[in-house]
């Protein structure tokens, strides 16, 4: 088995540099760009997402999960923490605008990630506003109080939603890493 | 794969909260307190479930713009070899009326106070932010040539090298405070050299230096990077590892942070500035 990326950089190959770039530059990019504002905002955002990576792939766990998913919670973190200190939150937006994205197939998912595939199932089975939910807040960046504003929902109920939603695609991956360790 | 703190609805709450919205001083707190109750919570419980949920979302991919790919690459190439070679070097005791690095005297300080106060009140404001992982520069090992030789050799260059001497604050770990920083905007480099501030143990808190860029809004300082004075005494000199360009370096200001720079706290502690003069 070759050895990661993640390992590469961390005992200091500066080679793997380029190659993580290329591996998940646009998938950060493109993070980036739909909860930021501006181009310059996301180049800034971008630029210390990728120096959190360089500085803790030594934390990288291969048995924890994929490299694409260790990658992507740095940047959406540091993107969550951006826009609470930038408050440059995308406005809530309508309810037109939200339609524009939803999820992969379990099928096309399954070329992301093996995570995302799971997570594609999972959410395959939750009810539309459901999955409405965990969609503004991730990828539109919406808190908690302007999904319910957006959507109409009380904030309990967004809430409760994001909760179930999230713990039973953790569950899913935790059944996943079960079943491959048998 | 059951996780009965997951049946802590606070504590549920809390680790949503923070994968979706982030959390508040307040609200990190007490996700801190509950998790610290619990041996089996983690911080990261819902990390990589969030992520999955994210990846399974339709996202038009789009490539990288090239110039942010070529500094990306850059930055990066240095950071992976700074962050594997040493961090610190210690120097000997620099001898008496040497350098150029005294912290100025009081007059001066007091005149700093006064034409920073608006800075620090932005710094303040700003203060709640910031990452819930930022790892960590640490301890050193010589390396070849060593940052105190790179150093010199900015300052040697034919680079207009920004230089300006450390000024203390009124916090403790700062009463002797020396040193300078320099800065070539040309090459992104630069050096904090230090005489006199606190050692610090890294398992409680570390040294954090922020780049206030005059480009860019007062609020939102550049990471410069986290480090560590070793209790062996003498000068310590620290390579500055900025996160984004730093276009027009106004301000440098090293603050106390929790390990791993993360900061989640009201400890405003700010241990040296060093204020580039206008112009």
């Amino acid at each position: 088995m070759s050895e990661s990326l993640m390992t590469r950089i961390a005992r200091g190959d500066d080679s793997a540099v380029a190659a993580c770039i290329e591996q998940y530059g646009s998938l950060v990019w493109a993070i980036a760009r739909r909860l930021l504002r501006n181009q310059s905002d996301a180049e800034d955002a971008v630029q210390e997402i990728f120096t959190d990576v360089w500085r803790s792939a030594h934390r990288f766990d291969p048995s924890a999960g994929t490299e694409k998913v260790f990658v992507t919670t740095i940047a959406r973190r540091r993107l969550i923490d951006r826009i609470r200190r930038v408050a440059n939150r995308v406005q809530t937006e309508s309810a037109d605008v939200l339609d524009e994205l939803g999820f992969h197939t379990p099928d096309t998912a399954a070329d992301v990630s093996v995570e995302a595939e799971l997570a594609a199932r999972v959410l395959q089975t939750l009810r539309p506003e459901q999955r409405k939910v965990i969609e503004l807040g991730l990828l539109h960046g919406l808190s908690h109080s302007e999904i319910a504003e957006a959507t109409n929902m009380p904030l309990g109920t967004v809430k409760t939603f994001m909760r179930r939603g999230l713990i039973q695609v953790r569950e899913k991956l935790g059944v996943s890493v079960g079943e491959t360790e048998q | 794969m059951s996780a009965r703190f997951l049946e802590n609805d606070r504590l549920a709450d809390l680790l949503v909260a923070l994968e979706t919205e982030g959390l508040g001083e307040e609200d990190t707190r007490e996700l801190d307190r509950l998790i610290a109750d619990d041996p089996g919570a983690s911080r990261d419980a819902l990390a990589g479930a969030a992520s999955a949920a994210l990846l399974a979302v339709r996202v038009p991919m789009q490539p990288l713009p090239p110039s942010l790919h070529g500094r990306l690459v850059e930055q990066g190439r240095v950071t992976v070899r700074e962050a594997t070679a040493a961090k610190v070097v210690q120097l000997p005791r620099r001898e008496p009326g040497t350098g150029t690095d005294a912290a100025p005297a009081g007059s001066s300080r007091l005149g700093w106070y006064a034409a920073a106060a608006s800075l620090l009140l932005a710094v303040a404001a700003w203060w709640p932010r910031m990452s819930t992982e930022v790892p960590v520069p640490v301890a050193q090992a010589p390396a070849e040539p060593s940052y105190a030789e790179k150093r010199q050799q900015l300052l040697d260059s034919d680079s207009p090298v920004v230089q300006v001497a450390w000024s203390g604050t009124e916090d403790p770990a700062s009463q002797e405070v020396g040193g300078d920083v320099v800065w070539d905007e040309a090459t992104q480099t630069g050096y904090m050299r230090f005489t006199g501030l606190a050692v610090n143990d890294p398992g409680q808190e570390q040294y954090q230096l922020w780049i206030f860029d005059a480009t860019r809004d007062d609020r939102y300082p550049v990471d410069g990077g986290v480090f560590d004075i070793p209790p062996d005494g003498g000068e310590v000199v620290v390579p500055i590892n900025a996160g984004i360009a730093v276009r027009e370096p106004a301000l440098f200001a090293v603050t106390v942070e929790q390990p791993g720079g993360v900061v989640v706290s009201s400890r405003e502690r700010i241990v040296a500035v060093a204020q580039v003069a206008a112009g």
